[in-house]
């Protein structure tokens, strides 16, 4: 191991030194050991071993690069989907390996929600999109043959729609006109109806990829107030580059630095006021990354 | 220009202001020589007719002179810096080329036609200054490589006209060559090629040259390619209108009430017909079409759909892409004689043509186009649709049926657009599988489906009757003299066009209705 060097030239020995076992007293929502992710022949995130409890904000922080999103990827098994991507280890929801051969991939995706680093809105009308969960999912049949047999639920998808969108901040903007295409929203508007549209299925675990890298302060705000409501009844596990808002609305903190090593994991303030480790202690002060 | 000199800087725009308006109208001179060119070669005016008592020639020359001076003054004040310019300071190599290629053909012609030397003198010439004025071209100022070769042509094709070298009546009859020119398309030629070169020339110097110039050119020159592009499809319409609609048209109409009648369209052929028509014809390639597009829709998307969205890439795919593009490329004949060899005796005793095998023949020939064009459209869109779809808990089959084949129907709805084009003018199947005469009765498909107590329950004489198709009939009518006067194979060729045009309205409108969804 004393081959491989860091960017800062320290071996690697030395970060394994500075990482300190963590524990909880609650439920861990997720329990992740020895995870290992390449792609291709590159190894994206090392040995990762993190315990992520329920109804809790958990923020990952990190310079670019160094493997944030692919850790979240694996949580709900989206890099399944990348041909190139090869996961080693094992992670746990609620004591089940969802890397086992018996995993529903489909149920375990609706209760694992995401929200993408880039916002990917359907090609559809706003209302269209939010629905589209749970249409599918058959919570809400607004079909032609459930109008003739007479349980139409357009009022609930009504229902739906109005508090979804007022839960990611974004229903005064558009309650006017929901039937126009989502293509046609702002980049920030974009993000928090993919935001609207996760929690439209109501999910257990809220994944969230940078959610307000596109907002201005005030939607950021509401995306915060939002975050740290949703955490009182659900998981959430946010990445962001913020570092005041990691401190502001999460409760645990991960520090990811580059080559995909976690190096650092606790208690947001204990990370952000005394961390173990000088090179965290660099990245969050910004002297480094 | 110095700012310093205030007065000179003003009178320096002045001229500058006149040199550019002197280049705006050489471009319009030009453009109008090349127009009158294109009439020329077109034949609606001929070469040796006389434009207000000015021999169409002399036109030309003086023209091109008049474009050839001002091009070349322009380009000699800007190089001369008495007018304002941003030419580069070098051309460089793809500059080159062109002036190049014009010195050793224009000397390489003239040595050798015009003068008359043997190869010895007049190849090693054209090579010397070949290669000199590839080197001009490449090295000297930009704004003297864009203006003097292309002027100088101009001015020298303007001497050729106005000298008498090449008129009307002069020939050139290449001894290896198998064609001879003549002076009549000679002439125009040059005039196009000399009047093309000029406009692109002044039009760059309309803007001074340099980046704004070269911009100035290149739009000169795809603007004339465009028009050019359009208006040979403007002439083919064209011409077969003016062929064809007039039969076409014939004895028409206004019927009982608001109805009109129009009677090459609605009536068939025969002894009980004022006016023979081709509606059997139309109904025929109507349902070969249509049957074509029930059979192979379903089948080339859903394969394209397994190819793009199951199978893994790999050996299996890549055999599958070359089989399909293969398939494609395959000639109509083949086609059409697997049908007959194999369709025919399977679906009908004594292997008598009909609509069924058409359809299915053209199916067969419609199911490639569909597959690569399909595929082309689901791999392109973007697999961030996909993977929210699939976070959000929704299966496979469910998000591509609504989210990645919405998203892919207006490429599909192209696919299908130009696949119909092909089929729908397709002849050499039709004749080998289908087609049955020039029958005076369309066939009635909807008519013809009946119940049967036994198995399969229905049955359809009609689509296993012959049938008569439009390109079937124009290639009877027009090649073998079958039934009629030539004018009625124009007239079905122009019917056949509204009916292509009408499958493309349809399908055009599909593609726009399922865009607007998409992005409104
Ligand atoms: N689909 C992929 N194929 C190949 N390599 C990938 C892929 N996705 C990520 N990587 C690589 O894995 C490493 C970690 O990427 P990841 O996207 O997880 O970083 P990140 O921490 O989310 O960065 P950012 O803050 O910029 O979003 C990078 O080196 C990246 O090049
Ligand atoms: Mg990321």
């Amino acid at each position: 191991m004393s081959v491989e060097t860091t960017v800062n030239g320290e071996p690697e020995e030395q970060i394994e030194t500075e990482w300190t076992e963590y524990g909880f007293g609650g439920d861990a929502a997720f329990s992740v050991r020895d995870l290992d992710v390449y792609y291709d022949d590159d190894r994206a995130l090392r040995s990762i071993d993190i315990d992520i409890p329920e109804e809790s904000v958990t923020a990952l922080i990190g310079p670019s690069g160094c493997g944030k999103s692919t850790f979240l990827r694996c949580l709900n098994r989206m890099n399944d989907r990348i041909r190139a991507a090869r996961i080693e280890g094992s992670v746990a929801f609620r004591d089940r390996d969802i890397y086992g051969t018996d995993v529903d991939l489909v149920e375990l995706r609706r209760r694992i929600g995401m929200v993408f680093q880039q916002p990917n809105p359907f090609p559809k009308s706003i209302r269209d999109n939010i629905a589209y969960g749970p249409r599918k999912h058959g919570d809400i049949n607004t079909g032609l043959l459930s109008r003739l047999l007479g349980g139409d639920d357009r009022e609930r998808e009504e229902e739906l729609v109005e508090r979804c969108l007022r839960g990611a901040a974004l229903w005064e903007e558009v309650s006017d006109r929901l039937d126009d295409n989502a293509l046609g929203l702002s980049g920030g508007q974009q993000q928090r109806l993919c935001i609207a549209r996760a929690l439209a299925v109501d999910p257990e675990v809220i994944l969230m990829d940078e959610p307000a890298s596109a907002l201005d302060p005030i939607a950021t705000s509401k995306i915060e107030d939002l975050v740290e409501d949703l955490a009182e009844e659900y998981t959430v596990v946010i990445v962001t580059h913020n570092m005041q808002q990691a401190a502001r609305i999460s409760d645990q903190t991960a520090v990811f630095l580059t080559g995909g090593h976690l190096v650092e994991y606790g208690d947001t303030d204990q990370i952000f006021e005394n961390p173990q480790s000088q090179r965290v202690e660099d990245y969050i002060t910004g002297k480094f990354g | 220009m110095s700012a310093s000199h205030a007065s000179s800087a003003t009178i320096e725009d002045d001229r500058s202001g006149v040199a550019r308006s002197a280049a705006t109208t050489a471009v319009g001179l030009s453009v109008l020589t090349m127009l009158l060119a294109v009439a020329n070669v077109l034949n609606w005016i001929t070469t040796d007719a006389s434009v207000a008592s000015v021999a169409l020639s002399t036109l030309y020359g003086v023209a091109l002179a008049v474009a050839g001076v001002v091009t070349v003054a322009v380009g000699l004040l800007s190089a001369s810096a008495v007018i304002d310019a941003n030419a580069n300071d070098t051309s460089g190599v793809l500059s080159g080329l062109p002036v190049g290629l014009l010195a050793l053909s224009v000397v390489g012609l003239v040595a050798s036609q015009t003068l008359g030397y043997g190869v010895a003198i007049w190849a090693p010439a054209a090579l010397v200054c070949a290669v000199a004025a590839f080197l001009f071209g490449s090295l000297a100022r930009e704004d003297l490589t864009a203006t003097l070769p292309w002027g100088g042509f101009a001015l020298f094709v303007a001497a050729v006209l106005l000298a008498g070298v090449i008129t009307p009546s002069w020939t050139w009859d290449p001894r290896h060559l198998g064609v001879a020119l003549t002076g009549t398309i000679t002439v125009p030629c040059l005039a196009f090629a000399a009047s093309l070169a000029t406009a692109w020339a002044a039009a760059k110097a309309t803007q001074g040259f340099g980046a704004r110039g070269r911009q100035a050119g290149a739009y000169l020159l795809i603007g004339a390619n465009a028009l050019f592009m359009l208006s040979l499809l403007v002439l083919l319409v064209a011409f077969v209108v003016e062929k064809g609609a007039g039969h076409a048209l014939r004895g028409i109409h206004l019927g009982p009430g608001l109805s009109v009648h129009v009677p090459f369209v609605m009536n068939g052929a025969g002894l009980g017909y004022d006016i023979d028509g081709v509606f059997p014809a139309i109904v025929g390639t109507f349902w070969l079409v249509f049957g074509a597009l029930v059979f192979a829709v379903p089948l080339g998307v859903g394969a394209a759909v397994f190819l793009a969205e199951y199978a893994e890439r790999g050996r299996f795919t890549t055999v599958v892409d070359i089989a399909t593009d293969g398939l494609w490329s395959t000639p109509s004949i083949v086609y059409g004689l697997f049908g007959y060899a194999f369709i025919l005796p399977r679906l009908s005793p004594g292997g008598r043509p009909n609509v069924l095998a058409g359809m299915l023949v053209l199916g067969f020939m419609l199911i490639p186009l569909v597959l690569i064009t399909s595929r082309e459209a689901i791999d392109s869109v973007p697999d961030a649709y996909r993977d929210a779809s699939v976070a959000l808990g929704v299966g496979r089959w469910e998000t591509i049926r609504s989210v990645v084949l919405p998203a892919a129907v207006p490429g599909v709805i192209t696919g299908i657009i130009l696949g119909v084009g092909r089929i729908a003018g397709e002849t050499a199947p039709i004749i080998l599988v289908a087609a049955g005469g020039l029958n005076a009765d369309p066939i009635r498909v909807i008519h013809g489906f009946r119940f049967t107590s036994s198995p399969p329950f229905v049955a359809n004489d009609a689509l296993l009757s012959a049938t008569n198709a439009l390109p079937y009939q124009v290639y009877a009518v027009i090649e073998t003299g079958v039934g009629g006067s030539e004018s009625f194979g124009w007239a079905s060729a122009f019917v056949l066009l509204l009916v292509v045009l009408c499958f493309y309205a349809v399908g055009i409108a599909t593609r726009m209705y399922f865009q607007r969804k998409l992005e409104r």
